[in-house]
């Protein structure tokens, strides 16, 4: 052994070497996505061939989950980062892919999964300054409220992990497939639902509920906040609570992650049933998946409407 | 009068690249509403012709090989029970492909004319401080006056974009008045490189930039959690943390989080190294930090460092530094080390209502001068002597809601030149940000000096006004 100490470090390195390399083929795809919700449909369709971590818990607000350093060693080694788009992340995912040090998952490569690719934003802010808030630059980013912009985001994951690892097509189709079908079934059972929501006004904290309402027919009243990203003024707040009383606004949504004080002011000066809806899921108790978050969304809006 | 020129100058530049984009964007706007009822029409032909699509795709075997990046649900909905109207007519998948790429193009449109996309994300803070303080700059110390002072501290210009597929590049130019003159210092801040793609996990950042030590050391101004940089940030490093140089940053192979940053540069700080005639590599400031994270709940993070400086041959930086007693003394080495720490509270679901922050650094100073008692140079009496000092500050900022933070600040200071003279600073503040881009600061700050120092205890009320337009990133190190 003396004699040989290079060849005793060749052997380490070597031995090292395959350490290193062996997991390449053996392990999983590593999957980071921003949201609770992306979690949930990367897991569908890519079942046991995947190893999914959400930044969020399902608390958070979307524009707002902490920008901690722990997230960095996990976007170091991840294959895919899935996020919203729509610069909804614009608060912490920057930071975080350039802390990442990892190119494969930078903006531009392949292992960047933007899900809001092939969606059309709605209320793209007129002008390109700050005067319209700043959270919504691209326009609204709450497109997965609506399960059939869903599906965009399920077809946007499923091009990625078949980009990614083509040998497990079959799988993800099937997974996919299995789930698209799944998600179909409870759309139609929700539309069903959701029948006494149409022409239901309603107005929230933060404008969340775009795609949502114009699936199901709702009327997107206003909202709390002045502007995406900022507290109301009392005059504000005064003005909204005048005009849903003339126009008879019957409910005020309230996201988790927002004080209950305001929402519970305005429906008290107007009548309005107060609730409590998860904007991603986790965000209250028994919503652990994206269609028992849907199931819960539709069903509690419905119960608020008294019909 | 030439802060004015150079205020109007930014603000001018500004309105001219807004009003560029605005008249391209009512322009493409239009366009886009044109292509969208375009669209919407194309959209419910597509719908109807989902079924056929289908009935086509059952007889047609497995045989897709590529992922079917062309047909996005949004536009055809693949049997959604919401599409339901009826079939019109028979359509083949090279006219669905066809609507598809158009819509995309829409899409695409609308999301480039947005400005950014293809030009540098610009950026300009401003910067204004009210104070009124209650002893004159002879006996505080202060490079600013006492009674009623209004500064202009920053007009900032930042602009960042991507230099290639391997590097992005940005730069900070401050016009700032300088504090004797009041005259406008155009200054490049900060001009730096910074590699994106470099493999085990590096980053390679060159230029003249901010360099890595400690915690509030790299922080701009305007960023600060309080008015003033502390006390022991500007006295041993010489305000924010400027060299011209390279660093290295490497992100350990490891599940844990754990940084190591390290440099070398020109100079650190403030101020300048001396350049003389010829230099060895003692002559550069070597520098670095390694740091790490723990989630101590999913609520506490705790974030603590070590820092380290050293320029092993200093050439008189500064030139002769006067004591109060007349002598002098000469920098011959430069040695600095940190440590810092910080304890947050960041509850997940409301941390924008409600947030705490305990931070904290000390730092040691043990820097060697070439002392000379009667200020003679060369007359026999000099002599070597090393000085330890220790500085700290410790911060709390509680975060009562959207718009208000409050917090303390207590700064402790030993003289780098003589460790016996020795300052305490007690302040109070007060945030109010109006929005994401305009924030009011009051605060108020009772400082401590001893009599070696032959300065005088003094009071003091700062009103800070700070304001961005334009693009504002969110960097890693600025967190
Ligand atoms: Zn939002």
């Amino acid at each position: 052994m003396k004699k040989h100490p290079l060849r005793l470090l060749f052997l380490v390195v070597i031995t090292g070497l395959a350490f290193v390399v062996q997991p390449a083929y053996a392990a999983k795809i590593k999957v980071v996505t921003t949201l609770t919700d992306l979690a949930d449909l990367v897991r569908n369709i890519g079942g046991d061939k995947v190893e999914v971590h959400s930044l969020a818990t399902g608390v958070e607000d979307t524009h707002g989950v902490p920008m901690k350093p722990s997230f960095v060693p996990l976007m170091n080694r991840a294959d895919l980062i899935v996020l919203v788009g729509f610069d909804c992340e614009h608060a912490f995912l920057p930071a975080l892919l350039e802390a990442s040090r990892n190119p494969r998952i930078q903006k531009g490569q392949p292992g960047y999964v933007d899900c809001s690719e092939g969606i059309a934003p709605v209320d793209v802010p007129r002008s390109t300054d700050h005067s319209e808030g700043d959270v919504h630059p691209y326009g609204n980013p709450h497109y997965m409220l609506d399960p059939v912009l869903a599906e965009t985001a399920i077809h946007n994951i499923y091009n990625a992990l078949v980009t990614f690892s083509p040998q497990d097509q079959a799988t993800f189709t099937s997974n996919r497939d299995a789930y698209l079908a799944k998600l179909d079934a409870k759309i139609s059972e929700w539309k069903a639902e959701a029948a006494p929501l149409k022409g239901v006004k309603f107005i929230s904290y933060h404008e969340e509920w775009n795609y949502f309402a114009e699936r199901f027919g709702m009327v997107y009243f206003g909202t709390v906040e002045l502007k995406p990203g900022i507290d109301p003024t009392p005059r504000h707040i005064e003005e909204l609570i005048t005009s849903m009383k003339a126009e008879h606004v019957s409910i005020v949504v309230r996201e988790p992650q927002f004080p209950e004080k305001v929402p519970a002011f305005i429906s008290e000066q107007t009548g309005a049933k107060l609730v409590t809806l998860p904007i991603m899921p986790g965000g209250v108790a028994h919503t652990d998946t994206y269609i028992e978050m849907m199931d819960y969304i539709v069903t509690t809006m419905v119960r608020a409407t008294g019909k | 009068m030439r802060i004015l020129a150079v205020l109007i100058l930014f603000s001018c530049l500004f309105l001219l690249i807004n009003t560029a984009f605005a008249d391209e964007m009512s322009e493409l706007k239009e366009q886009v509403k044109t292509l969208t009822q375009a669209v919407q029409g194309l959209k419910s032909t597509v719908e109807s012709q989902q079924k056929e699509i289908n009935s086509l795709k059952e007889t047609s075997s497995q045989s897709a090989a590529l992922p079917d990046k062309t047909v996005p649900s949004t536009v055809v909905a693949p049997a959604s029970p919401l599409a339901s109207t009826p079939p019109a007519g028979a359509a083949t998948q090279e006219q669905i492909k066809e609507v598809n790429a158009k819509v995309n193009k829409v899409i695409e449109a609308q999301k480039k004319s947005l400005p950014g996309e293809f030009n540098p994300a610009i950026g300009v803070v401003g910067e204004t401080l009210f104070s009124y303080r209650t002893r004159g700059s002879a006996a505080t110390g202060s490079d600013r006056p006492g009674g009623f002072d209004i500064f202009q501290r920053s007009v900032e210009l930042n602009v960042a974009a991507s230099v290639d597929p391997f590097a992005t590049g940005y730069a900070v130019i401050n016009a700032s008045a300088d504090p004797i003159t009041g005259e406008a210092n155009l200054e490049v801040e900060e001009a730096a490189a910074q590699t994106t793609s470099l493999p085990w996990n590096l980053t390679l950042k060159g230029g003249r930039f901010f360099g890595e030590f400690g915690r509030l050391a790299y922080i701009h101004d305007h960023e600060l959690p309080v008015v003033n940089r502390p006390l022991v940030l500007d006295r041993y490093i010489g305000g924010e943390s400027q060299t011209d140089g390279a660093q290295v940053s490497w992100l350990l192979p490891i599940e844990h989080y754990v940084n190591f940053t390290a440099g070398l540069g020109d100079k650190f700080g403030d101020p300048q190294n001396n350049p003389g005639v010829f230099r060895g590599g003692k002559e550069l400031n070597y520098f670095g930090r390694l740091s790490t994270y723990f989630d101590l709940t999913p609520d506490w993070q705790v974030e603590t460092g070590v820092s380290g400086l050293i320029d092993p041959r200093t050439v008189d930086r500064g030139g002769a530094l006067v004591q109060p007693d007349g002598s002098t003394l000469s920098e011959k080495e430069r040695r600095l080390a940190g440590m810092d720490f910080s304890l947050r509270y960041v509850p997940l679901r409301d941390n924008q209502f409600r947030s705490f922050t305990w931070g904290n650094e000390v730092l040691f100073s043990g820097n060697r001068y070439l002392s000379d008692p009667d200020a003679i140079p060369d007359s026999g009496d000099e002599f070597s002597k090393s000085v330890n000092s220790t500085g700290l500050y410790s911060y709390l900022a509680y975060k009562i809601d959207r718009e208000w933070t409050t917090g303390l600040l207590f700064d402790f200071l030993e003289n780098e030149q003589n460790m016996r003279d020795r300052t305490y600073a007690y302040s109070a503040y007060l945030t109010y940000a109006i929005s994401h881009w305009n924030q009011l600061r009051l605060q108020y700050t009772h400082t401590d000096h001893n009599a070696i120092s032959g300065l005088r205890d003094d009071d003091a009320v700062y009103l800070q006004w700070t304001w961005i337009i334009g693009s504002h990133s969110h960097g890693w190190q600025q967190r």
